[in-house]
């Protein structure tokens, strides 16, 4: 489904995408170009990006993130980050990167409820 | 020369290039001082010995002194050192590298045991010593006498302020030491109900302990999947705007993992020094009490408490 | 210690480890070999992360700016714990206005930011030596917290 190294599953009308690999650029670009790809495709209205494998995220993987996100919007799908690890949420707030405009979540469930109450209408945040 | 471990000092006090200048210029030691005291530097070479002998007159004199100095080779060696810190007031060059030296001067009288009164003590009979040579060497010019003392004096009041920072340093070191392991256990993160979490943080909050109580806080919330985190300040008796700082930052970082913050504990005074530093609280839940922040995190995971029926014995 | 780690090594695991950093991959490669050590001496989560992050965040710099450039990675021991001493040279274009640079003037909301200011908030000492026309080089240092 990916051409890249990060996988991209449906469930339902949510994709989900779970980032194990180091990030660099050809990832990154294989990354949104799929991502978009999908959403194109299957017409999914969520966006889960999974990021429990990731023990640090710097600023361009943040920027990353927040760009992803950005692009799924315009094609009408909600992005939620789930599974930040403690010690990213800590080197993020140190470094004075709030990651404001990104909606994140404990858990993939977590992340599946709130795309469904958004899709439902129901005021997030 | 070093052995084992010695704290550093110049860091723990924050000696550096600027701070050496800043007090140099409080005790007022000019270029002149610098110069009389570099042509006064025979005078030195010709007196030290005797100034020595006679402050360790003193030492040796009184038994609390005494016992630092148990044997003649301890004595010999640290009477060949004080001459060699004599001769450094006279080298015309007190930078860093004077203060450095005068630090691991002030160190080792610490690390020895010696309490600050007799140090001092020592250091007023030194001065007096080096008066009366003064005096004899300059004779008949009594104003260049005075000026000499006086420069002098600035120089050993500028030492003894660095002795006595070391005694303070070393204080800091152990106490840091010890806070340390006290803070490991002062971090006790309650499981008030499914998924809602408190933590009352009790006592200051310095920059260390927070990093620590952010750690802790971060660590518990994913472990319990906390929907809700609840921090009552109640216990924190000074909150400045670094304290308020700290506190928002483990806030901000609960929030960017995907759960909620109550802040409770907030008192009057609380209130209006965070208004009046204008501090920003965004997107976190306060309130003044403990009890309230807890109705308001139930709410959050959907669930209340209400008052139980009465039992039908009751009636 | 994976296979990858050892290779990396000099000749014995106490370093010091220099890593050109001529294509973007390097970056990885710097980040990697920072986490398998901070891993190796038992960093706590948060250390390792912050580490983790600042190799990576000055490597970029780094590739971005100077478009290349080394680093070089000590392991340090003060006799009470030890510690990872990460050094970053280039010879690009220097950093004009330093003090804005680390006060976070510099935007880092896009490619151009250089988030030193936020880098020397996650460890413990941050040195940096820059002009224009005479590159780069900075130093930093974080020491595992022992109690």
């Amino acid at each position: 489904m990916a051409s890249g190294p990060i996988p991209i599953l449906k469930l339902g009308s949510i994709l989900l995408a779970t980032i194990q690999v180091d990030l660099h650029d050809t990832v990154v670009d294989a990354f949104q170009h799929d991502v978009l790809e999908e959403i194109e495709k299957t017409g999914s209205s969520g966006l889960i990006v999974d990021i429990s494998a990731l023990e640090s995220v710097d600023s361009y993987v943040a920027r990353m993130l927040a760009n992803t996100a950005k692009m799924a919007k315009l094609m009408g799908s909600e992005t939620v980050i789930v599974g930040m690890r403690p010690a990213v949420a800590a080197t993020l707030v140190r470094m004075g990167y709030l990651m404001s405009g990104i909606t994140t979540a404990l858990s993939l469930q977590e992340g599946l409820e709130f795309l469904s109450n958004n899709q439902n209408g129901a005021v997030s945040d | 020369m070093e052995h084992g471990f010695r704290p550093d000092y110049m860091k723990i006090l924050k000696l550096d290039e600027e701070e050496c200048r800043r007090r140099l210029d409080f005790f007022e030691i000019t270029e002149e001082d610098a110069q009389r005291l570099v042509s006064l530097r025979s005078f030195a070479e010709q007196w030290t010995q005797e100034i020595t002998e006679g402050l360790y007159e003193l030492i040796m004199r009184h038994p609390d002194s005494r016992i630092f100095f148990p044997d003649d080779a301890t004595l010999a060696r640290v009477k060949r050192m004080q001459n060699a810190y004599f001769l450094k007031l006279f080298s015309g060059s007190y930078g860093m590298d004077y203060v450095r030296d005068r630090l691991l001067v002030g160190a080792a009288h610490e690390r020895i045991g010696m309490p600050p009164k007799l140090y001092l003590g020592a250091y007023r009979r030194y001065l007096a010593l080096i008066h009366e040579k003064l005096r004899d060497h300059f004779k008949s010019d009594k104003a260049e006498s005075v000026k000499a003392l006086a420069s002098i004096r600035k120089l050993i009041f500028f030492d003894m302020a660095i002795a006595i920072d070391t005694y303070i340093a070393a204080y800091l070191e152990t106490m840091t030491r010890h806070q340390a392991a006290i803070r490991e256990l002062s971090t006790p993160v309650i499981k008030v109900y499914d998924r809602v979490l408190l933590l009352p943080i009790v006592g200051t909050v310095d920059t260390q302990r927070a990093h620590q109580i952010m750690e802790t806080v971060l660590v518990q919330v994913v472990d319990q999947q906390a929907k809700v985190m609840i921090l009552d300040i109640a216990g924190v008796p000074v909150v400045d705007t670094k304290v308020a700082d700290h506190i928002l930052q483990t806030t901000a970082a609960v929030q960017l993992l995907g759960a909620q913050t109550i802040l409770t504990g907030i008192s009057a005074s609380v209130a209006r020094t965070v208004v009046q530093l204008g501090v920003e609280i965004k997107r976190v839940h306060t309130r003044s009490k403990l009890s309230e922040g807890i109705e308001l995190a139930l709410s959050i995971v959907g669930k209340k408490i209400t008052a139980v029926a009465p039992r039908k014995d009751e009636v | 210690m994976n296979a990858a780690f050892m290779s990396r090594s000099s000749n014995s695991d106490k370093g010091p480890w220099d890593i050109r950093i001529e294509k973007e991959v390097d970056i990885v490669a710097v980040r990697q070999l920072v986490r398998d050590l901070t891993k190796a001496h038992r960093f706590d989560q948060f250390a390792i992360a912050a580490l983790t992050t600042a190799a990576s965040e000055l490597s970029r710099n780094v590739w971005v700016h100077a478009k290349g450039g080394s680093a070089r990675i000590l392991l340090l021991e003060n006799g009470k714990t030890v510690g990872l001493e990460l050094q970053f040279a280039d010879q690009g274009p220097g950093i004009a206005d330093l003090n804005r640079a680390l006060a976070g003037g510099y935007s880092t909301a896009n490619s151009l930011g250089l988030g030193l200011s936020g880098t020397k908030r996650l460890v413990d000492e941050f040195h940096i030596d820059t002009a224009p026309g005479r590159g780069t080089r900075i130093v930093i240092r974080k020491w595992k917290k022992d109690f």
